[in-house]
């Protein structure tokens, strides 16, 4: 993980640095081609967020409307809460999801019991494939006011049965916790796969010292991801105004909309009545949103820790 | 060199793989010569889990024999939503079929953009099928400005919804069949508390519903619009002449909304009410949970539905009573448009073709293609009984239109149906249950739910809906008022409709006159 | 998979640590396994049964039904579907990983001049998703609507995996490739020669990725494709699904004896279909040769 030792060529080398990797750029040539084709062209045809999309007149013809899009989005009744609500989720989440995967990655890394090492791993990647139908059916079995298993539990202590599903204060934990029920072992995968590139030697050498098991995770295990775990942070905070539609969607019910309602449920609703230059222009404003966040947050990144996306 | 080789032929050999399928056509595009003319047909399928009509399905042959048309069948996607998303995409791409099934809201925007072509030279060269697919509603319902721009076959059976309690509860309870809201309370208030299953435990509750809301049935929507309709505003939109209006505007919705909140409050309604999902509220009723409830015909007494139930409660059964009356005499079990599948062509249709199709759908009501489509072929798919076809006496029941290799031949049946006599006993026969030996038939019931009380608001789902903001103002508002997050009083309820008006509920009400007045909805 | 053979005595921390560890994951173990067990069993439950799905968990084996599986598996599209399936993530991984590793590795170069604005580059459609109609444009003027090309082709490349990758292929010691270079090798055969194959846990993780991507895919094989014989398994799914929701129509259940919540259990099995295949080889390579230690042993 040494830095290479021609970091910044000189100009004057620039060319001969080119040069010298032209077969890197022959390969960067496909890919390339296939970016442009496939995911600048659908951005260049984002434009009709600025536009009076008319299929025959196409994407190019369709005539100019400005900023009508942008400003139905922003000029929302509901506009500051969705934003809230939406943001509210993705940091949640950040906070939640992401370091219980870390903490189940670095546990099962460090378990010594082999069995219950395969069977937690293997147990916990399984939940990724339920449906958010089927988590509904079982969120309703543990937290339906009726006659959820956790509801029973609380009556059994004296205690008023708790609709949690569709109470302002407890809809959002029902929300961030389900997620990180459902995606925490999926997550761990790829710390897990970055754990497997630990050099075993720094820990003899670690253990050699007389490290205990805390300072091995403390100084070894956890520098050693940090890369993994920055990108993937950096990355979901690209993505920070895109946050579970599929969850939400099952989920909320017109009782929480106002904790429950985000940007990509709003759209949704929009484009049932077919408003698809508002999707799109919501779209561009939550890439730009992103965009910010990503390069403010590599800059700090680089600057905390050395490590960055470009 | 030889590994440079081998790098190479690698990477060649997955750049064909790569491009293999991307350029290989779709099998079924071949074979456009002077021959038969083709029809790009997206149609709605009748049981989506069934799959489309096979590559050898007869219907192909007979259509390409008689008409001279090559039918080539695309199903729509199962849900709305989706359906509503390819067919805007493919509008987008200038890339409609030629025939194709859209809803309402879908279609005025098709029609806006001048995507969609007009149909009324059509309807005289269909004169069969004009006689009994398209009335002055149907052909209303797709007019604007005076041109005709798709075709509106009958949808789904009008009022096939009713109030059902469950009769063996209240003979165990010894109480009768209630009548006004006060009356029906009480059974509520005796179904929750007073153990009419006899387990005793306390697990039952007098009414059972979720949150359905559509266009014409928004607020606490369709599974609670009984008590809507006791206080006379069932439905979004009240269509008399007298009192147009939406009914959330007016002074008796606070009434019934306190109503709602009273069964709430008394703890009288399955409290998973508002978290239930349609197929949750039907696996709970067919396990005893509730004893009052509003349900659809067929979702209640078809004979794989009403099985489970029968299962469960062989002593037990439902009857249909009549909606809850309220203290001003107002009764409706909610209330009930005629709804209609929208068939349009695209815009740029040849006029060869445009004849081809009116060809195709007279075809499909004559006697061949009515029982065709409908059911497939006699003695092989069906046999005739009475007139009616039925499913027994077939050779081979795997085939028998209800059996899972006889269903996709009908898959095309709703383009051809109208909800005559003949459909409905044939999709709703008269059968003994397994468990009770019960006599069921979902046509009674239907008749029976028909013959209640009812309020007609025709033309409500062609009123302009909501802006978004406005719509979930609405349906939040609502259930806050229920859930107590919003207190109900009459100082907070005028106070929300001022917000409400304020936020554009006036605008739309006024956009809803304009429109009913020009299409002449008001009674 | 780790260095246990260490003669090093636990202290009474190390062993404080273990303990925490195990305790952690036996939770962890019921807190997953009783809500995937409840739908292991509603995936089995019989029509006629009577109770909470909480009483359902404890319904003896030989009461189950395979109903659910018998109208998921026996339906009539189901083989057409499963085929199409396969050819989509065959295609589809395969198309994924010919862009992804040769782009991850090139980035992966720090001295490349323009590095930065690649990544740029391949980071900006990650954050910009324009919606449905610009990308269906897209499609439709590649003449690629109603072909499977069109279900995998713009979704093959992940900004995620490449950039995941990319961070595992920094992590290969330079003095490797250098040394390599002062060979005389060519870039391409460095690639193919030394990086893959000491890349192959994680290209086996990210080729999964895109796999369980592909296969669980529902909306673009949905919004593209038009001809039946070309439609994937997640549209049976759907159509199976949906049809059981749907209320105006419900006349005959086309599923006979099974339960419609039984029928959704069930399908998150077919879901996990690569993961339950794929999953063996990616552990032993999770728990063989750490990527260091093959390069060192």
């Amino acid at each position: 993980m040494k830095p290479e030792k021609r970091l910044i060529p000189a100009t004057s080398t620039l060319w001969r640095e080119i040069k010298r990797h032209r077969a890197i750029y022959l390969l960067l040539l496909i890919p390339m081609v296939y970016f442009i084709v496939f995911k600048y062209i659908p951005i260049w045809n984002g434009q009709i967020a600025f536009k009076k999309f008319m299929p025959r007149q196409g994407v190019v013809g369709s005539p100019w409307i400005g900023f009508a899009n942008f400003s139905e989005f922003f000029n929302s009744f509901y506009f500051w809460e969705l934003l809230r609500n939406t943001l509210m989720y993705s940091v949640g989440k950040l906070l939640i999801s992401v370091p219980l995967s870390i903490i189940l990655a670095i546990n099962l890394y460090e378990c010594r019991l082999p069995f219950l090492r395969k069977t937690v791993q293997t147990l916990t990647y399984l939940p990724h494939f339920l449906s958010w139908v089927i988590m509904y059916g079982i969120l309703l079995v543990l937290l339906a006011p009726g006659d959820g298993l956790i509801n029973d539990i609380i009556k059994f202590f004296g205690g008023r049965g708790i609709d949690f599903l569709t109470n302002v204060r407890t809809f959002p934990w029902v929300v961030l916790f389900s997620d990180a029920w459902k995606e925490m072992g999926w997550g761990a995968i790829i710390f897990i796969a970055a754990l497997m590139g630990v050099d075993p030697t720094l820990f003899e050498a670690a253990m050699v010292e007389g490290a205990n098991s805390w300072q091995r995770v403390r100084y070894i295990t956890m520098p050693s991801i940090q890369p993994v775990i920055i990108l993937v942070v950096l990355l979901r905070l690209g993505k920070i105004l895109s946050v579970g539609f599929n969850q939400m969607y099952m989920l909320y019910s017109p009782s929480v909309y106002s904790v429950g309602d985000i940007i990509d449920t709003w759209v949704f609703r929009g484009l049932q009545e077919g408003k698809f230059a508002l999707a799109t222009a919501v779209g561009l404003f939550k890439g730009v949103m992103g965009l910010v966040l990503v390069i403010i947050s590599n800059r700090m990144a680089k600057r905390i820790s050395g490590s960055s996306l470009y | 060199m030889k590994k440079r080789l081998f790098t190479v032929l690698v990477v060649l050999l997955l750049t064909a793989a790569l491009a293999a399928p991307v350029f290989a056509q779709s099998a079924a595009d071949s074979g456009k010569a002077s021959g038969p003319i083709d029809i790009e047909l997206w149609y709605g399928a009748a049981m989506t889990e069934a799959g489309p009509p096979p590559s050898d399905w007869v219907g192909y042959s007979v259509i390409k024999d008689k008409l001279n048309i090559n039918l080539k069948l695309t199903a729509l996607p199962s849900s709305e939503a989706d359906q509503d998303v390819k067919i805007s995409a493919a509008s987008a791409g200038d890339n409609l079929p030629d025939l194709f099934m859209v809803r309402r809201e879908v279609w005025l925007r098709l029609v806006e953009q001048g995507l969609v072509a007009p149909v009324d030279d059509m309807y005289a060269k269909m004169p069969t099928r004009t006689s009994v697919q398209y009335d002055e509603d149907s052909r209303a319902f797709t007019t604007i400005d005076g041109v005709s721009y798709g075709l509106a076959s009958p949808g789904s059976i009008q009022k096939n919804e009713g109030v059902l309690i469950r009769k063996d509860w209240l003979d165990k309870l010894g109480l009768s069949v209630p009548k006004t809201t006060e009356e029906f309370m009480a059974v509520m208030k005796a179904f929750t508390f007073n153990d009419p299953d006899g387990n005793g435990k306390n697990d039952t509750y007098g009414y059972g519903a979720f949150l359905e809301l559509n266009n014409y049935e928004e607020g606490l929507g369709r599974r609670l619009d009984p008590w809507f309709g006791a206080f006379g505003v069932p439905g979004t939109w009240n269509l008399t002449k007298a009192d147009f209006g939406l009914n959330v505007r007016k002074p008796a919705y606070f009434d019934a909304l306190s109503f709602v909140k009273s069964m709430v409050d008394a703890g009288v309604i399955d409290p998973n009410w508002l978290s239930y999902k349609k197929d949750d509220f039907r696996a709970a009723w067919k396990q005893g949970r509730f004893g009052i409830m509003r349900e659809q015909n067929a979702a209640y007494a078809a004979t794989s539905n009403y099985a489970p139930f029968d299962k469960n409660f062989p002593d037990g059964g439902f009857v249909v009573a009549d909606p809850p009356m309220g203290p001003n005499g107002d009764a409706a079990v909610g209330v009930y448009t005629r709804a209609f599948r929208i068939y349009a062509l695209r815009d740029t249709i040849s006029a060869e073709k445009k004849d081809a199709i009116a060809r195709l759908l007279e075809w499909m009501s004559s006697d061949e293609g009515y029982f065709l489509i409908g059911w497939g072929v006699e003695g092989v798919n069906y046999t005739l009984k009475d007139g009616i076809p039925v499913a027994d006496g077939v050779p081979d029941p795997e085939y028998a239109f209800t059996g899972p290799k006889g269903q996709p031949v009908t898959q095309l049946r709703n383009l051809v149906f109208y909800n005559g006599k003949v459909e409905l006993s044939s999709r709703y026969p008269t059968y003994v249950t397994a468990t009770s030996g019960k006599t069921m038939s979902a046509l009674d019931v239907l008749r029976d739910f028909q013959s209640r009380s009812w309020v007609p608001t025709i033309g409500a789902d062609t009123l302009p809906p909501p802006g978004t903001d406005l719509k979930r103002f609405y349906e939040q508002s609502v259930a806050e008022f229920i859930t107590g997050r919003r207190v109900l009083n009459r100082a907070n309820w005028s106070s929300w409709v001022a917000e409400f008006d304020k936020l554009g509920g006036k605008a739309w009400e006024d956009a809803g006159r304009e429109v009913a007045v020009k299409n002449g909805l008001l009674r | 998979m780790k260095v246990k053979t260490s003669p090093i005595r636990l202290t009474a921390s190390d062993r404080l640590f273990y303990s925490l560890i195990n305790i952690f994951l036996v939770m962890l173990f019921f807190v997953i396994a009783v809500p995937l067990w409840s739908t292991v069993t509603l995936s089995f439950r019989p029509n006629d049964f009577i109770g909470t799905n909480f009483e359902g968990m404890f319904l003896a084996p030989w009461k189950w039904s395979n109903a659910a599986y018998k109208a998921l598996l026996g339906n009539n599209g189901f083989i057409i579907a499963f085929a199409n399936s396969l050819k989509i993530i065959f295609f589809g991984v395969a198309t994924a990983l010919f862009f992804t590793i040769p782009l991850a590795y090139s980035l992966s170069i720090k001295t490349l001049p323009g590095r930065a604005v690649l990544v740029i580059i391949i980071l900006i459609p990650h954050m910009f998703d324009v919606g449905i109609i610009p990308s269906f444009l897209m499609v439709k003027n590649l003449g690629l609507i109603d072909k499977l090309a069109a279900v995998f082709l713009p979704t093959a490349v992940s900004t995620y995996n490449v950039l995941i990758m990319k961070g595992f292929f920094e992590g290969i010691p330079v003095e490797l490739k250098e040394s390599a270079r002062i060979d005389g090798a060519s870039e391409l055969y460095l690639l193919m020669r030394i990086i893959i194959p000491l890349s192959k846990p994680i290209i086996l993780t990210i080729g999964l990725f895109y796999g369980v991507t592909f296969w669980n895919d529902f909306f673009h094989p949905m919004l593209y494709l038009n001809s039946n014989h070309l439609m994937p398994l997640p549209i049976l799914l759907r159509n199976i699904l949906i049809a059981s929701g749907m209320n105006e129509f419900v006349e005959v259940n086309a599923f006979g004896e099974a339960p419609v919540q039984s029928i959704k259990a069930a399908s998150v099995f077919l879901a996990a279909i690569p993961m339950i295949i794929a999953y063996p080889f990616i552990q032993k390579y999770f728990s063989k040769g750490t990527l260091l230690g093959s390069i060192k042993g």
